[in-house]
């Protein structure tokens, strides 16, 4: 290996000197952070970034690499630059010399010049290709050495382009007549079925969504809720019509500012409502909203150019032609909206007597704000007033363009624009193909990485531009020879391309957080087809959601809102949903351009054990028993993973069968919870009210004003000489909404505390995980049995809220007769009236009967099911 | 090699391949090459125990006592602190607040500790005071975050994150970065302060919880044993076999030990976080009660956890954000029964440590994240019947203690009313530069590569010091 990279080392030296692969590097990386385009940070007024300046004082000799001063200053004994890091090697240091030997020329940045249609290069193996792709692909193949692999067989490929495009295993319908009788013109049909699927808009909206900071929660302390999902649903629509991406950047960019802007078109502008809102008591509205404004300026860098933009907030950025200055006249673009970090998430859009949704509003004329450099980027010191324009290294706006969003979203996506087009490209390539071209996805700045293949990349990004088609794009994509190649790896060629940059196999990776989900859902049949709308709450771990003055609950949906598609999970900022979150999904705080893929115990412990994984093993075995009564083994097997299994697997899976099989025979009563786990899990279908608040049949307590003996909230206190009166306690000056009105103050009470009590009879069979749901604006303390159950500070909240009880509480209730005491008191502050009200919730126990000897069998049979949707394949796209 | 760096290896090997150079171990991990890079020869602190006061306790009531401003209380505030200054909620004139507790002297140091902390005030003597910390957020999620992300704004990584980033963890079945939290509620900034950012999702903390699976999905499913679990492992593992040596993708290896570790972890992690293994006089210095949910419990935990060589433990206690707004929130009635919660066992995390020799290399961080006025809040321009204090990011206290920080010190002074750093200044920055020393880890250089700079928990630029005074 050594040996291997010193030959390469020295076929190099006195070779032609190429700037953009060799020397730009260099200097970018070692030089330009003190002497570069920023002129706060340059040190000894040295600038290395352009000519002109670094051929000053002798720096560099154009010709002269002995007479040039910064070959000795990079080679100096015991001072060397650059100051810190290791020294330049000596590869480097000759590069240098090569370089400025031929004359030191500067080329412009690769990714700022306009991408260039070429020829298609010349291959020897001109049988292999199925597109221009592939010309491209194989000869580098052939300038490498390497041979492409074989084309994986049809059920891999069947699964991998139906993971890729549609985010999930095939429907029958698509998938049998390709498996029937599988070819090139089979596999195209099957790939435009999937494209037509409406399960592509949802998969790659996903992808979007990423890069949007999408989620359903305002972010910061509070992160409470808003309405964003309408943007969310005009995403997945958008990919499913192709809305040409053109227009998609125009509509999310700037859809208000259009001519004839339709309701859409305002829905789309949620893009870059997504930036947080703080709602914390006591900040500054402008603070964050310069900070939504800054957000939206590097977000819009990072997706449709790849550039750091964020970098240039403080100062001039460090390595990109991006002044502090231009970084505000950008700014200047996206400072003129209405939305001020208001709680009330304004401007909004009403699209129905139910949903508001926030939407970008541009100030009126009169209105429009000014717009500074913040020195250092402190919103607190303004500078110098800009104008909004764009960046000097690139193309200027359109003569005609207005100076706003609609001209800036325009030049976004102009043809002249070398950027967005690459940079686009080269993201769907990555999510197909496993890497970029460009593998920085997120940076086409100096920084990044080179392309591995740049023509293919500039004739992809001329093709996408041409009519900026999505569809059409990816399935050009899918449809190469590449893409096909088989996945499988030997020990050479995976010592000769471990990261596969060159593609002489087919990408293998790892599933993303939501095609884990929805795979193992599909797969038991239980995956929902049901398309957009409010988010829902699928099952997670109680406790999970916690937040800070925001007593919000997650709430298990019902029905097939259970089963939705990942995409539709709602998003807390602060709080992810546990399974998304161990698999690498983005929290929506910032922007993601690309998810990086861990591996980790945590999503091991997650497919195993997470009942919802869980109940999806009970739900394939169940399908697969029915579907295959004599081999359900091989059912599940095939569910999954579409091929049959060989053999050995199948041998395997037997014996894991009979081995759960004798385990649970002996054990029916967990067989029969393995069988019938859903029964298990959804406790919210057997609830049980023990004590009915004022909603429906008030009952009535006991209550006193004074503060009561100690002693008075145990079970066996006298409570006979207290007043009696139903819920709720309390008064309103003037009711403030449909709720209170509906439910009146039947006990008046208008004093700083009060102390309750009421008896609950509970029976025999002891219900589970008590709740209380209350309704106050008073913090209270409650006590089940005279046993500390919950004590909330409590300011505001309009209606009945169920309260979890605490632990200790929770054990402290008995069958016969229960004890509820509670002490409210009225917080400072309130002048409308105070409130008090609470009942008693539980869940019914589970009767499940005896077990029977089916159970076992079911049980064993979701056990081989849990292992199936384990196994390495299943959680890999090969 | 620790589980949090192998399991990082694949996820980015670019880094590993795009930096090789010659002569280096292949064996040698991406991550480990990048964060063990900035390892110093000397490691003071083998862990890091970081007790973080979400809401930030009043240091005018705990740690700094003012005599002039108890002389001041209830005048009006001199017009030059309010100048350019911006409150969360104090508006126009309000009025100075002297405290309404007593403060003694303790220990050979002479360290103040007011009469809330009967406990801390015995074990002055090991710890550093530190009364000069300053920052520059006033809200609690950006001031949280701030410290412990080094950003105000979400998406940076955590200081338990670069931690574990830079040196792994000691215990192969445990998380390297632990968080618990008590009080409530979860802190202000949310999970964000635990986050990996920027980071591989693997350096990020593990919430352990107090209530349910300490970690979540740590227990099988209902109806599924331990030792069905095993069989099905087993199947996993041969299953996977079979596809290696079809496939060749040494990741197939790597998922293989993964699943290993977490069956590991569903065996250790259960029995690190049960507390009830503890001896009677354990619980009795302690305070502890197992099964509760209580800042005592997580102190305790923390010490189990460090002891079984994790590296990071981050303890929130929450509710310590005394306005005075309600009953709930005055300093006279809701300030001793929060103190209560953390005196006595914040004494005894410190001597148990000790005892077990565990101190000297184990860093205790303690503090919220800014202080609290000098002056009474007046929310809306109005005092209301309860008395309390606004957020106050110019001046307060933090107390660190252990692994190489100096015992009996008091760092730093403030002026006669506790308004602003008059000696010694500390920020959230020189904090950052000093745990990270203290573990061994070279504060200026320990980065991460991301969006075209190198990300450092310090921030871009150098401001932030080792801070020698507290050394020993």
């Amino acid at each position: 290996m050594r040996l291997w990279m010193m030959m390469m080392c020295a076929a190099s030296l006195g070779a032609q000197v190429n700037f953009q692969a060799e020397v730009r590097p260099i200097l970018a990386k070692r030089c330009w952070a003190c002497h570069g385009p920023d002129e706060n940070g340059r040190q000894a007024g040295v600038r290395l970034d352009v000519r002109e300046a670094a051929v000053k004082n002798n720096l560099i000799v154009p010709g002269d690499s002995a007479k040039s001063r910064i070959v000795a200053r990079v080679t100096h004994p015991t001072r060397p630059m650059p100051p810190s890091g290791p020294r330049l090697t000596e590869a480097e240091v000759d590069a240098l010399k090569r370089w400025i030997d031929s004359g030191a020329k500067y080329e412009e940045h690769w990714a700022y010049r306009k991408p260039e249609r070429r020829n298609l290069p010349a291959v020897k193996d001109e049988a292999w290709g199925r597109n221009a792709i592939d010309a491209f692909v194989l000869a580098k193949l052939e300038e490498k050495g390497l041979r492409p692999s074989g084309p994986a067989d049809a059920a891999t490929l069947a699964r991998r382009v139906a993971l890729d495009l549609t985010g999930m295993p095939p429907e029958a319908a698509v998938l049998e007549p390709y498996l029937r009788s599988p070819g090139a013109e089979a596999y195209e049909k099957y790939v435009d079925a999937l494209l037509a699927s409406p399960r592509f808009g949802e998969r790659w909206a996903k992808v979007w969504l990423d890069l949007a900071r999408y989620a359903d929660t305002q972010g910061y302390e509070k992160d409470n809720r808003r309405v964003i999902w309408p943007y969310r649903d005009w995403v997945i629509r958008a990919f499913n019509e192709n809305l040409p991406f053109d227009q998609f950047t125009v509509q999310q960019i700037a859809g208000d500012l259009l001519a004839e802007g339709t309701v859409e078109d305002l829905v789309a502008t949620g893009f870059h409502r997504n930036t947080m809102t703080n709602t914390e008591g006591g900040t500054d509205d402008e603070e964050f909203r310069d900070l939504a404004v800054r957000d939206r300026v590097a977000t819009t860098g990072q997706v449709w150019m790849g550039q750091t933009w964020g970098c240039a907030q403080c100062h001039t950025h460090k390595y990109d032609p991006l002044s502090h200055k231009e970084f505000y006249q950008l700014y200047a673009f996206l400072n003129q909206t209405e939305d001020n970090d208001h709680a009330s998430d304004r401007p909004l859009l009403r699209l129905n007597k139910e949903v508001s949704t926030l939407v970008m509003r541009e100030l009126a004329a009169g209105k429009q704000r000014k717009t500074r450099i913040f020195e250092r980027g402190n919103f607190l010191t303004p500078g110098e007033e800009v104008e909004a324009g764009t960046p000097a290294f690139l193309p200027g706006l359109d003569k005609d363009a207005p100076r706003n969003r609609l001209g800036f979203a325009q030049w976004l996506v102009s043809r002249e624009n070398p950027l967005t087009a690459r940079v686009t490209v080269n993201r769907y390539w990555s999510r197909l193909m496993g890497r970029g071209i460009v593998e920085t996805e997120e940076d086409f700045g100096t920084q990044g990485a080179l392309p591995t293949h740049p023509e293919l990349l500039d004739w992809l990004a001329v093709e996408f531009e041409q009519k900026w088609d999505t569809k059409g794009l990816l399935r050009l994509i899918v449809t190469s020879a590449t893409y096909q190649q088989a996945s499988a790896v030997t020990p050479d060629l995976l010592a000769r391309d471990p990261q596969n940059q060159w593609y002489a196999r087919g990408a293998r990776f790892r599933l993303d957080a939501e095609v884990v989900r929805d795979q193992a859902l599909a797969a038991a049949g239980l995956l929902s087809t049901k398309m957009y709308g409010p988010p829902v709450m699928p099952w997670q771990p109680e406790g999970v959601w916690q937040v800070v003055y925001n007593g919000d609950a997650w709430r298990t949906s019902q029905g097939e809102d259970r089963y939705r598609r990942a995409i539709y999970t709602f998003m807390r900022r602060t709080s992810s949903y546990p399974a998304m979150m161990n698999f690498d999904a983005p929290t929506g705080e910032t922007c993601t351009v690309r998810r990086i893929r861990t591996n980790t115990p945590l999503q091991a412990l997650t497919t195993l054990n997470d009942p919802v994984f869980m109940e999806a093993a009970q739900k394939l075995a169940a399908g697969a028993m029915t579907e295959s009564p004599r081999d359900p083994g091989r059912a599940i097997f095939r569910r999954v993973l579409l091929r049959e299994p060989n053999k050995l697997e199948q041998q395997r899976l037997a014996l894991l069968y009979r081995q759960a099989e004798a385990e649970l025979r002996a054990k029916p009563g967990n067989a029969q919870k393995l069988a019938r786990f859903d029964e298990v899990l959804y406790k919210e279908d057997r609830p049980v009210t023990l004590l009915p608040d004022a909603r429906t049949k008030p009952r009535e307590w006991r209550y006193q004003t004074a503060e009561p003996v100690a002693g008075w909230e145990k079970a066996d206190f006298d409570d006979t000489p207290w007043k009696a009166g139903p819920g709720y306690f309390g008064y309103f000056e003037k009711p403030d909404s449909a709720a209170a009105l509906a439910t009146p103050a039947r006990t008046r009470w208008d004093t700083e505390s009060i102390y309750l009590r009421i008896a609950v009879d509970l029976p025999e069979k002891m219900p589970s995980g008590f709740q209380m749901p209350i309704r106050t604006n008073c913090s209270h303390e409650i006590w089940v049995n005279g046993v500390p159950a919950l004590t909330n500070v409590v300011y505001e909240r309009a209606g009945h809220y169920e309260y979890e009880l605490t632990a200790e509480g929770q054990k402290a209730f008995r069958p016969g007769r229960n004890v509820i005491a509670v002490k409210a008191t009225r917080n400072n502050g309130t002048n409308v009236g105070q409130v008090f009200d609470a009942g008693l919730v539980a869940v019914a126990p589970l009767e499940l009967g005896k077990p029977v000897r089916p159970d076992v069998v079911r049980a064993a049979w979701a056990v081989v099911a849990n292992t199936v949707l384990n196994l390495d394949e299943s959680l890999m796209r090969r | 090699m620790d589980w949090k760096l192998e399991t990082a290896r694949r996820a980015t090997r670019r880094h590993f391949l795009k930096e090789c150079t010659l002569g280096l171990a292949p064996m040698f991990l991406a991550e480990a090459q990048e964060g063990a890079a900035a390892r110093l020869p000397v490691a003071k602190a083998k862990s890091v125990i970081y007790l973080h006061m979400a809401g930030s306790p009043s240091q005018l009531e705990l740690f700094d006592p003012k005599p002039e401003l108890v002389k001041y209380n209830g005048k009006p505030c001199p017009d030059e602190l309010l100048k350019g200054k911006r409150f969360a909620f104090i508006k126009g004139v309000p009025k100075m607040l002297g405290t309404p507790y007593q403060f003694k002297q303790y220990g050979q140091a002479g360290t103040w500790v007011s009469e809330l902390l009967p406990h801390f005030s015995q074990v002055v003597d090991e710890v550093t005071m530190v009364h000069s910390m300053s920052t520059d957020q006033f809200n609690h999620a950006p001031a949280q975050l701030f410290v412990q992300t080094g950003n105000p704004r979400f998406g940076y990584a955590s200081m338990g994150a670069w931690a574990t980033y830079g040196l792994g963890t000691e215990n192969q079945d445990l998380p390297g970065f632990v968080v618990l939290t008590s009080g409530g509620n979860n802190p202000d900034g949310g999970k964000s302060l635990w986050g990996s950012g920027f980071l591989p999702s693997v350096y990020q903390g593990v919430h352990c919880r107090s209530q349910g699976d300490p970690v979540l999905f740590l227990s099988e499913p209902e109806g599924m044993t331990r030792s069905l679990r095993r069989k099905t492992l087993d199947a996993l593992k041969d299953l996977n076999t079979i596809e290696k040596q079809e496939q060749g993708d040494p990741e197939i290896d790597s998922r293989v030990s993964q699943y290993e570790l977490a069956y590991r972890m569903q065996i250790t992690v259960p029995n690190v976080m049960d507390i009830s293994r503890e001896k009677p006089e354990v619980h009795a210095a302690y305070g502890t009660e197992p099964g509760k949910l209580s800042f005592a419990n997580n102190c305790l935990l923390a010490r189990r956890l460090v002891e079984n060589g994790v590296r990071f433990v981050q303890l929130y206690h929450w509710g310590w954000d005394h306005h005075g707004s309600s009953r709930r929130e005055d300093i006279r009635y809701a300030l001793q029964p929060q103190a209560r919660t953390v005196d006595q066992p914040l004494k005894a995390l410190i001597q148990d440590l000790k005892q077990r020799g565990l101190l000297d290399q184990t860093l205790i961080v303690f503090g919220g994240e800014f202080g609290r006025t000098p002056m009474r809040e007046n929310r809306g321009g109005v005092e209301g019947p309860y008395i309390g204090r606004d957020h106050h990011p110019y001046a307060y206290t933090m107390m660190l203690a252990g692994a190489g920080i100096q015992r009996g010190l008091n760092y730093g002074e403030t002026d006669d009313i506790g308004y602003y750093v008059t000696k010694d200044k500390m920020t959230p920055r020189d904090l950052q530069a000093t745990v990270l020393q203290q573990l061994g880890l070279d504060p200026y250089k320990l980065h991460y590569p991301y969006q075209g700079l190198n990300q450092r928990l310090i921030g871009p630029t150098d401001e932030g010091r080792v801070m020698k005074d507290l050394l020993i």
